[in-house]
């Protein structure tokens, strides 16, 4: 029957009393991504007269470029991590005589805790300045932390990205000029065909979701390669389950279908890869796979209609194939040859590779085919006009709007800088990079290739006391030279990130970090100081291991790591194992600068950068990590932060902001510069530039007119506008590397064969001649290959991967009192199909265990992660879900979510604590040891990036099957009809 | 359907008080026809109608602990026209009201007693009916939806009447064995009748599908989604007020053994007494108890098997 | 007017962004009185969501798909939760059809969710009321707030615009093109609610031709044989 209906003036709408409500506008610190967010602010009148500001409404900002209004569930859950009661609410010092771990600390006054610390650091200081080790998590402000560190003087500073993916970042800019990862972006707008690889919910979120809609609506094809079918593969017109770690082959078959169907981009390759370059061929010389040079160094081609090496210039036509000599007699063959010498080998056939990596042969040749359909057949014409940078006018823009993005699921694996290499190479055959429809560059990049600058490696200069380092510490090492090794070739960093072991280690290796202090290999530290990094947890490759290394002690007992700072917001698992916890705010009670100088929130068509500025105040005593830096740069008179007279030059972070310039004009905001705040991307500092941003609703972008847009790598206008902006250094174009040089340096340097320093170690050699191919290639990833030579191939038969769910990603936000409704606990995943082949079903509780020996429990190892230690593996218990979305050989789980008991403000009987799991647990930072040889990072070889998604697993049901208390029921009733039948 | 106690308590038990009521005023009618109420049986009258009163008060005390904000209660006579719970509400007041007026008349033996008796006859039979529709007027809840549901409620609450009116006869000294044996057998066989229909209807049937639910064919033309759907999560991590209140799940052994054991206690056991035991009040008590036991049973039974169709949504596959 | 909602299915990456943009706005919404979270630190942390995301998968490995399907109030045109109710805590509003809970009235015996197909009434365990979605009918018609903010929390929210707000009984209007374009449908129509709000179902998956090219050779020699150089000038 039909239900009556009541009109609506017998229940008037009671609308919101917005007289005591403001808006304001910030940026968003729930993950990476930095949207615009727009925030109601409640003033409430308290009975004592007072007003008490609280937050009412978080919503993205209309017209910001990251998020144009939308708002994720982390970001609207943005009041829930204000009011967590799992805040730090005062500077703490551990009890003397109790244990790291234990987390008994007493309170301290700011004042004390910044005497101490500063007395501490001065000493180190002016005696042993690398005996500092800073490394920070999840920061965003690194251009300063990094700055600080380089003042202090020590090597030892690095952000997660070792951890995290790096192997993205350092493939690109050691490729294209610019990088999946932070550095591009698809052209949602135009692109016909996406291809996105190992992307689970990640860097640029909100984007990424909002691109995805456009694509759909379009009517572009949205093709996803991940072993698991969840988050943006939910919305892919075709899935492709790959096993992990075999992307590459992938990758390396669809180049050979591209190259043996002749469907490449010639002229793209010639005029901006160095496809024609020609390599010197010249086997047991130092010279060998080098590029020819002229006199004045510039790499040269072969000019076919002069039949003689030439420089790039406008006019020439360069050869893409073929070998030569040259007139001094030097054998030479083009760049290109090479690459497709090796592509269009049987080895990367697609029936060849089609059984190791889980996709079908005709499948793989389709995906080419189709990219080369959509860029040679459906190539889109923009008529904008535009100069290149050898001076030629082109009158159109051509896009081959074929568009890809990939992360982590290609990061995360020992071979994933070269995979992302071969990724790259694609788009370079396919000419679809940074046109219409393509993967398109974010100020500040492109940058050469690779970037100009070199990490600090003068160890007389490190050593020094009370000396700044002269160059930043991150950097991008071109040769041998650059590498941060002493003269017997042992490593300056603690992480021995550009150190033979990893000598493109662009981002450091902060899962390194304890073990080798604690290990005194390459040698000891003093002074452990962690910003917002759960290194303690998840921040780890060997947890309960990595817990044990926090409380070691030498035979003296004092601990090995004598002292431990721990910096962050929340009482996280790390905070437990400080000896100084000095508490920051949380992101609604300070200033931040998300700047040009770092990573900024640009997008493709603008650069801009964005900050964060105070909203509430703070009702505990906690301060701004940005301003205890820069009261302690002060306090320790690091040159950029001192007068002449040794008197602080900032007044505190704002000041430092504004004041502070890399070069005259560049400073850490782009926006508003100038004394009448007029100027963008390069002027004077300008007083009033937090208003202006505050008033630009939290943001400035420099739109980019359309001659700028495109083909920035070779877009004179555009290089002149970046180099004036201190983007680049000079105003020339950026050639991007199919064969890549210094990798080839370093190879020599394995061979024992380059003009200048060589590895002594055979394990280094080795590794040199085996994985600095010049050119892209696949291989297998180190753990899995040696896990399966020393266990069995079939002994740990699943690759264990993660994801961060979309809810809480990147925050971790298990304290948050409204996500962790929606997941409280993780289970561990498995392909029905094979779960029921082992007969393992949905809902059993599980043993799973890594090759790995067990580690001893610490006081806070959760139950789940009680190793037996006289047991031959390491061991977690933890639930079995199947599905179908997941690939057959892989099991995977959410990231983060499984916390130690006490931590986080949660009750000790939450599932989190005692359900939820981490399978940091299972992993080793450490490879399996082949006999009489030195311990090795379980890392890229190249970049030193966490391998953690190299592990291999074995699963077996547990004959005890009681849930731990405090298990969440699963929620489904699934279970009444036997479970997913 | 998570089985709320209080509620199983108040429909059993108003409904046992209701059909005592109807058996009493039929018993009056009889008498009526036969020239007046036998002396005899005037306690008969007075403790059955006291009983009658005291089982219906108890069962709606009941059924207000089933609300989580019971002060805005009286505002349940809202929506008569539109809701059988307002209904309900609405039989049960008229009756407590007619109740007592009819036993006053009754004690006064006032010529109104015929018109107060078929009324309160009436609005019995409408307050079961109605407490009936509450359940079986709603389309999400299959099991519930089907004309089995009122009968089976009319016919427990004569049974559970009949049944006690057999017993407080006897108790109270009423000669000449049953009076009302007949009927009672009578509805025993048809509410064996009736229950084995209805869980015969319900074996195997299927009113919705997870697939249905979500508007996902099993097959369709290749490029489109299609193939048998399954929750992969329900996006909470622990307890919802859905799944407590529509997530209980009865195992298919246990739900078997307690369907034996209802029909065994409502028809099979009550036949067999009634058709083999003398008509004393012990073995009547007996019966009552038997039947009542099994109308919680089945009350119990009601509940618990019934399936919500939101339980789709939680990844059930069939409802 | 017949106002509702507009879910795209194809759009939906199961984010819950709109189940928390629903919260944070009704938490404190006089309308919606409030969604109370239960032992929000403790073990069993739970709550009153008017909104919530589940996700499923259709069909086999690997030729399975998997849909986020995020469920509230449809506010049906035939609201079984407002006919039953007895105490008229649940009405249905002439104007527009939204269908909200007077919480002065309700006395909270859970009859409405039993006839509500979609889970969409959850009761608040502090106050002994229901609450469910209001459609946000405190923002949509708050002249207070700029127009283009005056849409439910959830639709503003959506950061994969997978969600819609417009009146279906205008043929113009933004969600009654997009249900005719793309097929919307009812979720259970079979019962007979006539829910308002439509979901979009995934599309077909876009077809992509073979491109022109000659075919592969079969060995390495003749691959690197057709490897030639032309002339181009740059």
């Amino acid at each position: 029957m039909n239900p009556p209906l009541t009109d609506a003036a017998d229940h008037p709408v009671r609308f919101e009393d917005r007289s005591r409500q403001r808006v304001e506008h910030t940026t968003c610190y729930m993950c990476a991504c930095r949207c615009g967010l727009q925030v109601t602010l409640q003033d409430d009148e308290q009975p004592d007269g007072s007003i008490k500001t609280r937050l009412r409404f978080l919503q993205g900002t209309a017209g910001h470029p990251v998020n144009d209004g939308v708002l994720c569930a982390k970001g609207s859950a943005g009041i829930q991590k204000q009011l967590s009661p799992a805040k730090l609410t005062q500077p703490l010092i551990r009890r003397p005589g109790t244990e790291r771990g234990q987390g008994i600390f007493d309170p301290i006054s700011w004042d004390e805790a910044l005497d101490l610390l500063t007395g501490r650091l001065a000493r180190l200081r002016s005696s042993q300045p690398r005996q500092l080790a800073f490394f920070t998590g999840r920061d965003q402000m690194q251009a300063l932390t990094g700055l600080w560190a380089q003042q202090f003087g020590t090597p030892n500073w690095a952000a997660h990205g070792g951890f995290c993916s790096v192997n993205m970042a350092a493939a690109g800019l050691y490729s294209i000029g610019y990088s999946f990862w932070e550095f591009g972006a698809p052209d949602w707008d135009h692109a016909r065909y996406f291809m996105m690889w190992g992307v689970a919910e990640d860097h640029a979120s909100n984007p990424i979701k909002i691109g995805l809609e456009k694509l759909k609506r379009r009517g572009a094809k949205f093709v996803s390669v991940n072993p698991v079918r969840t988050g943006y593969s939910s919305l892919a017109d075709e899935w492709v389950p790959v096993r992990p770690g075999t992307d590459g082959l992938l990758a390396m078959a669809m180049a050979h279908v591209l190259l043996s169907r002749e469907l490449f981009d010639a002229e793209f390759l010639l005029r901006y890869t160095n496809a024609p370059w020609l390599v010197i061929e010249a086997p047991g010389t130092s010279r060998d796979g080098l590029f020819l040079r002229n006199a004045q160094g510039h790499p040269l081609l072969w000019d076919q209609q002069t039949q003689a090496p030439a420089i790039q210039a406008p006019g020439c036509a360069p050869a893409m194939f073929g070998r030569f000599t040259a007139p001094d007699g030097t054998a030479v063959v083009t760049a290109m040859t090479l690459m497709a010498e090796r592509a269009l080998a049987d080895e990367y056939a697609p029936a060849t590779v089609a059984s190791q990596c889980g996709v079908p042969a005709e499948q793989i040749e389709r995906l080419a085919l189709e990219m080369a359909q959509v860029a040679f057949e459906q190539t889109i014409t923009l008529p904008i006009r535009w100069t290149d940078a050898w001076g030629v006018e082109h009158d159109q823009v051509i896009g081959r709007p074929v568009a890809m993005y990939a992360m982590r699921g290609v990061s995360a694996h020992s071979n994933g800088f070269q995979t992302c290499r071969a990724l790259h190479l694609i788009q370079m055959l396919l000419g679809a990079l940074d046109g219409p429809g393509n993967f398109r560059a974010r100020a500040p990049f492109p940058k050469p290739v690779p970037p100009v600058q070199l990490p600090e490696n003068d160890a007389a200069r490190i050593d020094a006391p009370d000396t700044a380092c002269a160059r930043p510490l991150l950097g991008f090492p071109t040769r041998p030279e650059d590498l941060a090794i002493d003269l017997r070739g042992r490593p300056l960093r603690i992480d021995k990130a550009y150190s033979w072991e990893s000598p493109i280690a662009a981002h450091g290796l902060m899962h390194m970090v304890i073990r080798n202090a604690v290990e005194a290999d390459p040698y000891p530290i003093d002074t452990l100081m962690l910003f917002m990094a759960n290194m303690a947890w998840n921040s780890s490759m060997n947890t309960t291991g990595t817990q044990q290394m926090l409380v070691a002690r030498d035979p003296e007992g004092q601990y090995r790591i004598p002292f431990i700072v721990v910096c962050d917001a929340f009482d996280s698992e790390t905070v437990r194992y400080a000896d100084l916890v000095l508490p920051d705010t949380t992101y609604f009670e300070r200033f931040d600068a998300i700047s040009m100088l770092d990573r900024p929130i640009s997008e493709p068509d603008a650069a801009a950068d964005a900050i964060r500025h105070p909203l509430l105040k703070p009702d505990r005593d906690v301060r701004p990590w940005q301003d205890v830096l820069i009261d302690l740069a002060g306090r320790l008179k690091f040159p950029a932060f001192v007068d002449e007279q040794g008197a602080p030059r900032f007044a505190g972070y704002e000041d430092f902001i504004v004041r502070y310039e890399r070069a005259p004009g560049i400073g850490f905001l782009s926006g508003w510069r100038g004394k009448d705040g007029d100027q963008s991307l390069v002027g004077e500092p300008n007083p009033d530039q937090w208003q202006a941003y505050i008033r630009g609703k939290a943001f400035h972008a420099h739109h980019w007119p359309d001659s700028q847009k495109y083909m920035r790598f070779a877009n004179r206008e555009y290089l002149e506008v970046a180099a004036r902006a201190g983007f680049i250094g000079k105003a020339e174009p950026i050639i991007m590397q199919i064969y890549s040089e210094p990798l080839q340096k370093f190879r020599l340097a394995g061979q024992g064969l380059y003009d200048g320093p060589c590895p002594e170690r055979a394990e280094d050699r080795e590794r040199l001649v085996r994985y600095f191919d010049p050119l892209p290639m696949w291989y297998p990833p180190i753990e899995m290959a040696r896990t399966d030579e020393q266990m069995g191939a079939e002994a740990f038969p699943f690759h264990a991967i993660t994801q961060r769910p979309m809810v809480m990603y990147h925050s971790w936000d298990s304290q948050n009192a409204w996500l962790r409704q929606i997941v409280a606990q993780n289970a561990l995943y498995m392909n029905a199909q094979t779960a029921a082949d082992l007969n393992l079903a949905d809902g059993d509780w599980v043993l799973v265990e890594s090759m790995h020996a067990p580690v001893q429990p610490q006081p806070g190892t959760p139950d789940h992660a009680r190793m037996n230690t006289t047991e031959a593996h390491r061991r977690i218990r933890c639930q079995l879900r199947t599905m179908q979305g997941c690939e057959r050989n892989t099991v995977w789980t959410w990231n983060a979510i499984g916390k130690m008991a006490g931590t986080w403000g949660l009750a000790k009987t939450s599932a989190e604590a005692n359900a939820g799991f981490l399978l940091n647990h299972l992993i080793s930072e450490t490879l399996p040891a082949r006999p009489g040889e030195a311990s090795l990072t379980n890392s890229d070889p190249i970049t030193g990036q966490a391998a953690w998604y190299d592990l291999k697993v074995r699963v077996r049901k547990d004959p005890d099957q009681t849930p731990p208390p405090g298990a969440a029921a699963s929620g489904t009733l699934a279970s009444i009809e036997g479970g997913q039948a | 359907m998570k089985p709320a106690l209080s509620v199983i308590f108040f429909t059993v038990s108003s409904g046992a008080g209701l059909g005592l009521a109807i058996w009493l005023v039929l018993a009056q009618w009889g008498w009526a026809a036969a020239g007046g109420v036998p002396t005899a049986d005037q306690p008969l009258l007075t403790v059955a109608g006291i009983v009658s009163l005291v089982l219906v008060i108890a069962g709606l005390l009941s059924s207000t602990q089933h609300l989580a904000n019971p002060r805005n209660a009286w505002r349940s006579l809202a929506r008569v026209r539109t809701s059988w719970l307002s209904r309900e509400a609405l039989c049960a007041l008229l009756w407590l009201a007619l109740a007592v007026l009819h036993g006053v008349l009754s004690q006064q033996g006032s010529s109104l007693v015929p018109w107060s008796g078929a009324l309160l006859l009436g609005v019995s039979v409408a307050t079961v009916v109605c407490t009936a529709m509450i359940y079986a007027c709603l389309r999400t809840v299959p099991r519930w939806r089907t004309w089995h549901t009122p009968v089976i409620y009319l016919l427990h609450a004569l049974l559970a009447g009949g049944l006690l009116w057999a017993l407080l006869r006897a108790a109270t000294g009423a000669a000449g064995g049953l009076s009302n044996g007949g009927l009672l057998l009578s509805l025993l066989a048809l509410t064996l009748t009736v229950t084995l229909l209805y869980e015969a209807k319900f074996s195997h049937r299927v009113t919705a599908t997870l697939n249905e639910a979500l508007g996902v064919p099993m097959q369709a033309p290749a490029g489109q989604v299609q193939g048998r759907v399954r929750l992969l999560d329900t996006g909470h991590a622990h307890r919802t007020f859905l799944t407590q209140e529509f997530g209980f799940v009865l195992a298919r052994e246990q739900a078997r053994r307690l369907r034996s054991l209802m029909v065994l206690l409502t028809t099979v056991l009550p036949i067999l007494l009634l058709l083999l035991a003398p008509p004393i009040a012990p073995v009547l008590a007996v019966a009552c108890v038997l039947f009542l036991a099994g109308a919680l049973v089945q009350r119990w039974l009601f509940f618990a098997q019934a399936e919500h169709v939101v339980r789709l949504y939680h990844g059930q596959s069939r409802v | 007017m017949k106002l509702g909602l507009a879910i795209d299915i194809d759009a939906c990456v199961g984010c819950h962004a709109c189940a928390t943009a629903c919260k944070e706005w009704n938490g404190e919404s006089l309308m919606a009185g409030g969604a109370p979270d239960y032992d929000p630190q403790g073990p069993v942390p739970a709550g009153v969501w008017f909104n919530r995301v589940r996700h499923f998968e259709a069909g086999d490995y690997p030729d399975n798909r998997t849909l986020n399907v995020p469920m509230s109030c449809m506010h049906c045109e035939q609201a079984e939760c407002v006919t039953v109710c007895p105490t008229g805590a649940s009405y249905k509003r002439a104007e527009d059809g939204i269908v909200l809970i007077d919480p002065e009235k309700c006395m909270g015996c859970n009859y409405c969710a039993w006839a509500c197909p979609y889970g969409a009434r959850e009761l608040d365990e502090q106050q002994g009321v229901m609450r469910k979605c209001t459609l946000c009918v405190d923002r949509i018609y708050d002249t207070a707030l700029p127009e283009a903010e005056r849409q439910p929390a959830c639709v503003l929210a959506c950061p994969s615009h997978a969600r819609h707000f417009g009146d279906y009984d205008n043929p113009a209007s933004h969600v009654s093109v997009l249900a005719r374009e793309r097929q919307g449908q009812s979720l259970l129509a079979s019962l007979g609610y006539k829910p308002v709000n439509q979901y979009l179902p995934p599309r077909a998956q876009a077809q992509i031709p073979q491109p022109k090219a000659p075919p592969a050779p079969d060995t390495l020699k003749k691959r690197l044989a057709s490897m030639v150089n032309t002339l181009i000038r740059l």
